[in-house]
């Protein structure tokens, strides 16, 4: 004798579990399985000769290395640029410069760094030839590592920057008061309450890093990491899938502790109950001393994307420097070219399209209905589950089981691989929002004669506008720049640009890699400048009615 | 209420560039739609999987498209090692109608997976290795390339031959293919196999390697594009490229190494799905064999058919063959030796 | 006729209603108190049909409603928070129900309702540019356009502060008056309960503690609960208020 039969939602919640159940759960088990199926029957065998063979441990080892010292490297940059904002005096335009700036690399595909960063650093390098001198080799631990450090500093920031805006400041007037001295109130007030962040920033980019493919893949060289391992496996001469399968068996380790620690660390965090604003003590040395130091931290950054701007602009690259737009009227006219762009657009709206139903759907099936704890509890841990899963692992999962398939090599296929695979950040906005509305509007929409789709979409959506914008934004400028999924599973017909890129990698042709990259920036820039300026006068909106 | 149509509009904004996105660009997904990936619909563009180079690529194209096939195909390129994978991994079940690729591995998976159809046509062959499920395309020679500037600029010899590249003098000064992922790589370990046995290849091969260091390289073009960019002064790649780039006036140089220049032909099979095989894969086989070899062989010089003969400049100085049959078992086995001297 | 029979619910096992017996007569407002976690909520919820009973019956002028969804009994609820929606605007709200039912009330009921409550200065503001007193009354205005065969109240004056309570209080009492609706109110204030309501039903633990007139309870408290958490607190405030205006007396005399 169920009253209100929230039948709607009931079939969400179907929906989501069974698309989870077929793209999420079924390919892992499957790749699995397959990592134990030997030429003599199930065992451990695969396990042992993976494990046995010099080049994993080595490669498994380099990885733990350069992710560890990535994220170490990472963290206390993106401290120092976030500390910039929210602890000196220095000008807001100038503020403004830095959180942009320090963000702009999420806009560009990873794979497209390592190039960047040969073209830069080079022998024939931009800045190698500006400096006079080459300043690390690139093709190894140094251009790994600057990769990396560039890849995996915007997250870092955006969680520093965000902790350090709930840390009551008045704190710091107490302490002073209380007679400590500068370095005293510095660890007591900002340094400490961030410990749990700064840990979390560290877990998140090893994470980030121990999976990335892009980076590895452009820059190489001898340094051997279990990302290319694991693509040489499923994809390399003499493929291997169980053993490769072993490969992302091994790789989901270190990404379920990291995970699992992020979540242990969350108790960590201090909350204030109030956020109280209070004037800066005027410091000018402090004020130049982190203004030029994030001057020379962003500008290191960005410095390696010059030569995306300037290499396909040029005849040849280093011999002929004349100016010319050959390289982009090429690249315009190449039909192949032109429709991988329209390939990359369609799947990056459609993701994100698909993207916002299905995590709105099963946001609301968690957050804003009456479904049972047990059952909602499955919904969060396909969430968290979704976390743990490097791209690689979901791609070679679905080249396993949807081969030969009529899903194989369609745009369906990596639609749906993208809306999993980015699933937990879009969805844990979507709670969070849909928690803070009133939990009674349901109930008076619906003695006011609504229907729960009708209310849905007459009160709950407007009123959850600016989300809905930033989970597709989320999706889209993701879905843009992926490649360590796609690739396993793009078609001739289904390239994106990402994909593309690899290949025009192999045959180096780099006027194009930097004219397609130029193209998802581009993109990027519009759609998230787009989005976020709507964003922006949804919130002022609010703010002002209050 | 405006803002709330403004959201409404932009949403159905987007949905329909993603449909019109759809139409305009994949004839793919439509047949998904009827359940059959490999249903052959009336008017479907063959799907041709290739590891050629550029220009190998850009002469079968313009091959296709001068015989009225333009549009009807569509070419997608892959690393060699990544395609001669993916064929075996896949079988039947690719994506592709047509496939380009290196000789060894299209008669590995005939043998494994069986899957390719007997071509429509007949054609004879100079040292008479002629299939019934594959024609050549091209044939490629290994040699030594060099960028004279960078010689000059670092006061190194010129090489004469491979084991040259020994010299610690070259350290880091040159680039290498790397066998696990390029074929052209085999060239140069054929090439020492044969001059100094498996032992003294070894010995020859890690030191090369030792003075790559970084330039090891995944792709067989790669070592030509590092010595033209000046990042090495010497590299080991196709000679047909060096060729060419001189011709046009850069820095570059070639020179035929005295342990021999080593060959590989690549190959052209139309994959067997049975009633859905597209019937426009073999015509379009049958063109690029008949109507392309003059086109290619302006890039890959070396003859292959009856009638055909290699011209002057592009006759390499010491032609040699492998003694034994070129089979993926033997690739792996000399992949196994590379790994060894890293 | 409003009758309860033989109600009872528990959660996960645990007893939040053990035996509720209850009927209110049309037209009455009746206060349900008690302190927090006595179940006062759930029985709110269950005659409204959000809850479901385990067992027992409801009844309204002799139907049985038990298994009757909420939408079709035809009450009306007005929460603590208001739930008004911030994307519409005062007079969106308003209306809000008659886009569904366009036939229940007239342009003129609707303005009577604006008038009484005295909204005409704020149809146009959004509700995040409400006081709460005025979010109140919206909430009310918003509910009585619906035309509910009861209306009920969760805590409707705990968000309130001094003499808007007073006014709220009256228009409440005022909206019972004019149109006979039969009004509940949860509240856990025993003040508020005692001087708005025809009745007031305490309830303990999950059970009735008393059910009668303000009066009855003063004079009559049936048990120790009643005397002690009920009378108890209302004769401190009574001493304080004494207190307080007699030193004011005296201080004025001085």
């Amino acid at each position: 004798m169920v009253i209100r039969r929230e039948k709607e939602i009931k079939i969400i919640y179907v929906v989501t579990i069974a698309l989870f159940l077929a793209f999420l759960a079924v390919p892992i088990l499957r790749l699995f399985g397959e990592s134990f199926l030997a030429e003599e029957g199930i065992g451990l065998e695969n396990y042992i000769s993976v494990l046995a063979g010099k080049g994993f441990g080595n490669a498994f080892g380099n990885s733990i290395v350069i992710s560890l010292s990535s994220a170490l490297i990472s963290t206390i940059l993106a401290f120092f640029l976030a500390y910039s904002i929210q602890y000196t005096n220095l000008a807001s335009g100038y503020k403004k410069w830095i959180r942009l700036l320090a963000v702009l690399p999420m806009l560009l595909p990873t794979i497209t760094y390592g190039f960047a960063i040969i073209y830069s650093f080079g022998k024939q390098g931009l800045l190698t030839k500006l400096l006079g001198v080459q300043l690390f080799d690139i093709y190894g631990f140094g251009g790994l590592l600057f990769g990396y450090v560039i890849y995996t500093l915007p997250i870092s920031f955006l969680l520093i920057l965000n902790t350090m805006g709930y840390i009551d400041k008045k704190f710091m007037i107490v302490s002073r008061v209380m007679g400590d001295n500068g370095i005293k109130t510095f660890f007591q007030t900002v340094f400490r309450p961030l410990l749990g962040t700064l840990a979390a920033s560290m877990v998140q980019c090893f994470f980030l890093c121990f999976t990335d493919y892009g980076i590895p893949a452009s820059v190489g060289g001898r340094y051997e990491v279990i990302a290319t391992v694991l693509y040489n496996e499923m994809l390399g001469s003499i493929p291997d899938f169980q053993q490769g399968a072993v490969v992302a068996m091994l790789m989901l380790v270190p990404s379920i502790v990291s995970i699992a620690l992020l979540r242990y660390l969350e108790r960590y965090n201090i909350r204030y109950n109030k956020i109280s604003t209070v004037e800066l003590r005027k410091n000018a040395a402090r004020d130049w001393f982190c203004g030029i130091g994030s001057a020379v931290i962003l500008i290191a950054l960005l410095s390696v994307f010059l030569v995306i701007f300037i290499v396909p602009f040029v005849q040849e690259w280093p011999y002929q420097t004349q100016f010319t737009l050959e390289h982009l009227q090429a690249v315009l006219q190449d039909n192949s070219l032109t429709m991988v762009y329209r390939n990359s657009i369609f799947v990056a709206v459609a993701t994100a399209v698909l993207g916002l139903l299905i995590t709105y759907g099963a946001a609301l099936a968690t957050a804003r209905s009456s479904i049972k704890q047990k059952y909602k509890a499955a919904i969060n841990s396909i969430a968290l589950i979704t976390n743990t899963i490097p791209g690689m692992v979901i791609g070679i999962a679905y080249m396993l089981i949807f081969s030969g398939t009529p899903l194989q090599n369609t745009f369906w296929l990596m639609i749906l691989c993208n809306v999993v695979h980015f699933f937990s950040t879009p969805y844990l906005m979507m709670k969070n929002s849909l928690e803070k509305l009133n939990s009674s509007w349901e109930t008076t929409a619906s003695l006011m004669g609504d229907t729960w789709v009708k209310t849905i979409v007459r009160i709950v959506t407007p009123n959850m506008k600016s989300t809905i914008l930033e989970v597709f934004s989320y999706y889209f400028v993701n879905a843009m720049v992926t490649v360590s999924a796609v690739i396993f599973i793009a078609g001739a017909r289904t390239m994106v640009l990402t994909t593309k890129i690899k290949e025009l990698q192999y045959y180096t042709k780099f006027n194009e890699v930097f004219v397609l990259s130029l193209f998802i920036l581009g993109t990027n820039l519009i759609i998230k400048g787009v989005l976020s300026y709507m964003i922006q006068r949804e919130n002022k909106k609010k703010e002002k009615e209050q | 209420m405006k803002r709330k149509q403004g959201l409404a509009l932009l949403l159905t904004g987007l949905m329909t560039v993603s449909a019109f996105a759809m139409t305009g660009c994949s004839g793919g997904s439509t047949e998904s739609a009827d359940g059959g990936a490999s249903t052959a619909a009336e008017g479907e563009q063959v799907i041709i999987y290739s590891n050629a180079d550029d220009e190998a690529i850009e002469a079968m194209k313009a091959t296709l498209d001068a015989n009225g096939y333009a549009d009807q195909y569509m070419f997608q390129t892959f690393g060699t090692s990544e395609l001669g994978g993916k064929v075996l991994a896949e079988g039947t079940n690719i994506e592709a109608d047509l496939i380009t690729l290196s000789t060894f591995y299209i008669d590995s998976a005939q043998e494994q997976q069986n899957m390719f159809q007997d071509l429509n046509f007949t054609y004879q062959l100079l040292d008479g290795s002629e299939k019934t499920y594959c024609a050549p395309i091209t044939s490629q020679e290994g040699a030594i390339i060099v960028n004279t500037e960078m010689l000059a600029e670092n006061n190194l010899p010129m090489p004469t031959c491979l084991k040259d590249l020994t010299d610690p003098v070259y350290k880091d000064m040159i680039s290498v293919t790397d066998i696990q992922s390029s074929s052209t790589a085999w060239l140069l370990i054929q090439a020492l196999v044969s001059e100094y046995g498996e032992d003294g290849a070894k010995e020859v091969l890690s030191a090369i390697y030792e003075n790559a260091g970084p330039h090891i390289e995944s792709s067989g073009s790669a070592p030509l594009k590092k010595v033209r960019a000046g990042e090495v002064a010497v590299g080991f790649g196709l000679r047909q490229q060096a060729v060419a780039d001189k011709a046009e006036g850069l820095p570059i140089d070639y020179v035929d190494p005295t342990e021999g220049n080593f060959s590989l032909t690549e190959s052209i099979a139309v994959v067997d799905k049975g009633n859905a095989t597209n019937p426009l894969a073999q015509e379009m086989a049958q063109c690029i064999i008949e109507n392309g070899r003059a086109t290619l062989q302006e890039y890959y010089p070396n003859a292959l058919y009856e009638g055909e003969v290699t011209d002057s400049v592009n006759a390499s100085a010491y032609p040699k063959t492998f003694a034994e049959p070129l089979t993926v078992e033997l690739l792996e086995a000399h992949q196994a030796l590379s790994e060894s001297c890293k | 006729m409003l009758e309860l029979k033989n109600i009872k619910k528990s959660y996960d096992g645990v007893p939040v209603l053990k035996n509720i017996d209850l009927s209110i007569a049309d037209g009455e407002i009746v206060s349900i108190l008690g302190p927090s976690g006595c179940g006062k909520t759930t029985l709110l919820n269950i005659i409204l049909g959000l809850t479901d009973t385990d067992s027992g019956k409801i009844l309204f002028n002799g139907e049985d409603i038990t298994n009757v969804p909420m939408e079709k009994r035809g009450f009306n609820i007005v929460f603590q928070d208001y739930a008004l929606f911030p994307n519409l605007n005062v007079y969106q709200n308003i209306t809000y129900g008659l886009k569904n039912k366009p036939d229940l009330s007239t342009k003129e009921e609707v303005n009577d309702l604006i008038a009484l409550l005295g909204l005409q200065p704020h149809l146009d503001k959004k509700i995040d540019q409400l006081s709460g007193g005025q979010k109140q009354r919206v909430a009310l205005a918003k509910t009585m356009v619906m035309k509910p065969k009861i209306l009920l109240l969760d805590e409707p004056l705990s968000a309130l502060d001094g003499v808007i309570k007073e006014s709220i209080k009256e228009k409440i009492k005022q909206i019972a008056r004019d149109y006979h609706l039969t009004t509940i109110i949860v509240t856990h204030d025993p003040e508020e309960a005692l001087t708005l309501s025809d009745k007031v039903l305490i309830v303990n633990e999950g059970c009735i503690s008393q059910y009668g007139a303000p009066e009855e309870i003063i004079t009559m408290p049936q048990n120790a609960f009643i005397k002690e958490f009920i009378l108890n607190q209302l004769e401190i405030k009574r001493n304080n208020i004494f207190a307080l205006f007699q030193q004011k007396t005296t201080v004025q005399a001085v």
